[in-house]
């Protein structure tokens, strides 16, 4: 018997369809290896899966939690979409988050007074314009002197993270007896459209705002060219400098508003939680990179597969209850997923083909 | 004060280890971004091994092997794959995260008594002094001898460098590979020797630093040395500031920011144009790009 001969032959880097079938093998692919991890631990992988996603889309259990999460996700994922699409890595979207979260509360504690109605907006716009002015610390260094934004960004995260614990831990912002912060006045509360609260409208009314800009518009056209090619840039007519800065303006925003999102709209916050727990929706932005790159930046793509990682995410901590699996599987399934999707990336170029053995 | 220094040399020691690997392979031509990545996986690994074996040695041996095996792996992604290196050094840090949380974790804690580094008085870790001949040795081994030149050249012009007989990825492989036990090693080290703790992402920021110690340095060892030296002194100084200026009276939070933002004021100076003019543009001409022969 003969083993066939492999051959590797280039192909023109895939597009559409065939792109999305690689991110799904590469999802599969993470399903296996981890049931691997399951069996490891004892559990029957089926029975997990089942008790993650009957939980995470039960509409008395998880399914509210499952949305809020997912769009938090789905802000984070548009805020690493955009600066990628121009050629940027904004992996700074926790940071971002963070001073989002700085400029929401600082107006809430400020005018806490004020009705409902003139408020929620001026924390949306403290939130985008706090994330903006971070966002545009990495993309004008970027742009004016090309500095590399992935450690600028992951350095600003670190900052933001040591502010956040100097507010709220023992600082101006401590609330009483433990470490989080005083609590939100009831008009700053996120009113809700249909039992969810309205800034998930937002979200997914971004994501369709972004397929428009990307497929529709001259400045997406001019974003893109810029990212496929950044010396060809110049002649679309729009300075590297300013594309660099205005997608990690937009960007930033755009994970500020997440902060609002995050603590306004889930009942058990309307606060800042304690370090180690915002640490935990911290680490959740790193999903947007990696819900980024799985649907090939595409924003509307975004949207389902955030709800998919959500639902993991709200189902996972079920198998520590009710499996008693250890902590910290979600993380793993990440990186996981993450890996088997680095090794896929081979089949955007080439495709393995059997040579025809002669007779 | 003299124990502050010691310390701060452990720091040095820990932004050195995981920085002249990555140094070697970006001179190779290959980034590896997830240089945190590495740190992590040394360090619960070397951390679990010296806890279930109850040797040091074997913890350490174990932690840089590890390091070298993601690093191989990087080096299979970027190399033979020719997936784009920053996805896939963002794949090993991002997995590294995910799997030590759920693998190490649960052991959070510090070490057995017996296996505990010495106290903090006053002793400094000969690891630092094998940081010190690492450097040395990658500064010999670029300058001074073939296999260097080879290495520089791979990272330069790689089909030049094929045309002249080289066997680019082999050479690729072997810089990856450095710089992936080197990275183990430094986590290694943090988990083993500075902390003797294993607690949740205990690297907290240190392997990113390191990465940007390499932009810093200009692919030079001796300026990557330097730039060890004095972030090593400004970690220590954000951790104990009471032990260089007592009474200083600023809040923790606001201390701790200290390195991050340190890093991101010493990157700004080295891009500016007046700097760029003085030193020359060192970065190796083919950084991140996968060799695909035609």
């Amino acid at each position: 018997m003969r083993l066939p001969r492999l051959k590797l032959e280039k192909v023109v880097a895939l597009k559409g369809w065939g792109a999305a079938k690689v991110s799904i093998y590469s999802i599969i692919t993470a399903f296996i290896i981890f049931s691997a991890f399951l069996l490891w631990e004892g559990a029957n992988p089926i029975e997990a899966y089942r008790h993650i996603f009957s939980f995470a889309f039960d509409p008395r259990l998880g399914l509210v939690s499952t949305l809020h999460r997912s769009m938090f996700l789905l802000f984070a994922t548009l805020a690493f979409i955009l600066p990628l699409k121009a050629g940027l890595w904004n992996i700074g979207m926790e940071g971002q988050f963070y001073l989002g979260t700085v400029g929401a509360f600082a107006v809430a504690y400020a005018w806490g007074d004020l009705p409902s109605g003139a408020l929620i907006p001026l924390m949306l716009i403290a939130a985008a314009l706090f994330g903006a002015g971070y966002g545009v610390i990495a993309g004008f260094l970027r742009g004016k002197l090309g500095v590399n934004e992935i450690v600028v960004t992951l350095m600003l995260n670190l900052t933001a993270f040591w502010l956040i614990q100097f507010l709220i831990v023992g600082g101006p912002w401590a609330g009483i007896g433990e470490c989080r912060s005083r609590p939100l006045p009831d008009s700053a509360v996120a009113p809700e459209i249909g039992g969810l609260p309205f800034t998930v409208f937002l979200a997914i009314a971004i994501s369709v705002i972004f397929f428009i800009l990307f497929t529709r518009s001259k400045v997406g056209y001019q974003i893109r060219s810029f990212g496929s090619n950044p010396s060809a840039a110049r002649h679309v007519g729009m300075s590297p400098f300013k594309i660099s800065v205005l997608v990690m303006a937009v960007a930033g925003a755009i994970a500020g508003l997440s902060a609002y999102h995050m603590w306004a709209g889930d009942p058990r916050f309307y606060m800042i939680p304690q370090p180690e727990a915002y640490k935990s929706i911290g680490d959740l932005t790193y999903w947007g990179i990696m819900v980024g790159l799985l649907c090939l930046l595409n924003p509307l793509a975004a949207i389902p597969v955030s709800i998919f990682v959500g639902a993991l995410k709200v189902g996972g901590p079920v198998l520590i209850r009710r499996m008693k699996l250890p902590f910290g599987l979600d993380l793993l399934f990440l990186g996981i997923l993450f890996l088997s999707f680095v090794a896929f990336q081979f089949f955007y170029r080439y495709r393995i083909k059997r040579v025809k053995e002669k007779r | 004060m003299w124990s502050f220094i010691a310390r701060s040399l452990e720091i040095t020691t820990i932004f050195l280890l995981a920085s002249i690997g990555e140094l070697l392979n970006q001179r190779g031509g290959v980034l590896n971004v997830g240089i945190e990545g590495l740190m992590l996986l040394g360090a619960a690994s070397g951390f679990l091994t010296a806890l279930w074996s109850g040797s040091i040695l074997l913890g350490f041996v174990v932690g840089t092997i590890v390091g070298g095996i993601f690093g191989l792996l990087h080096g299979f992604f970027s190399i033979t794959l020719k997936v784009d290196q920053v996805v896939s050094g963002m794949g090993i840090w991002i997995f590294a995260m995910g799997f030590t949380t759920y693998w190490a974790d649960s052991y959070s804690g510090p070490l057995p008594k017996g296996l505990s580094p010495p106290g903090i008085g006053g002793y400094l870790s000969p690891i630092f002094f094998l940081a010190v001949a690492l450097v040395l040795i990658v500064w010999f081994l670029l300058s001074k001898t073939h296999l260097g030149l080879k290495i520089r050249s791979v990272g330069e012009n790689p089909s030049a460098a094929e045309a002249t007989g080289i066997n680019v990825a082999r050479t690729r492989y072997l810089c990856v590979v450095v710089g992936g036990l080197s990275g183990g090693l430094a986590g290694a080290f943090l988990s083993l020797d500075y902390f003797g703790i294993w607690g949740h992402l205990l690297t907290g920021g240190m392997g990113w630093i390191a990465l940007a110690l390499v932009l810093f340095s200009l692919w030079r060892p001796f300026i990557l040395f330097a730039g060890a030296l004095i972030f090593g002194f400004v970690w220590q100084f954000s951790i104990s500031p009471e032990a260089i200026a007592p009474g200083l009276g600023i809040p923790l939070g606001i201390i701790r920011m200290f390195p991050f933002i340190v890093t991101i004021i010493v990157l700004v100076v080295i891009s500016t144009p007046k700097f760029r003019r003085k030193w020359g543009l060192a970065k190796p001409a083919a950084l991140g790009e996968p060799y695909i022969k035609e």
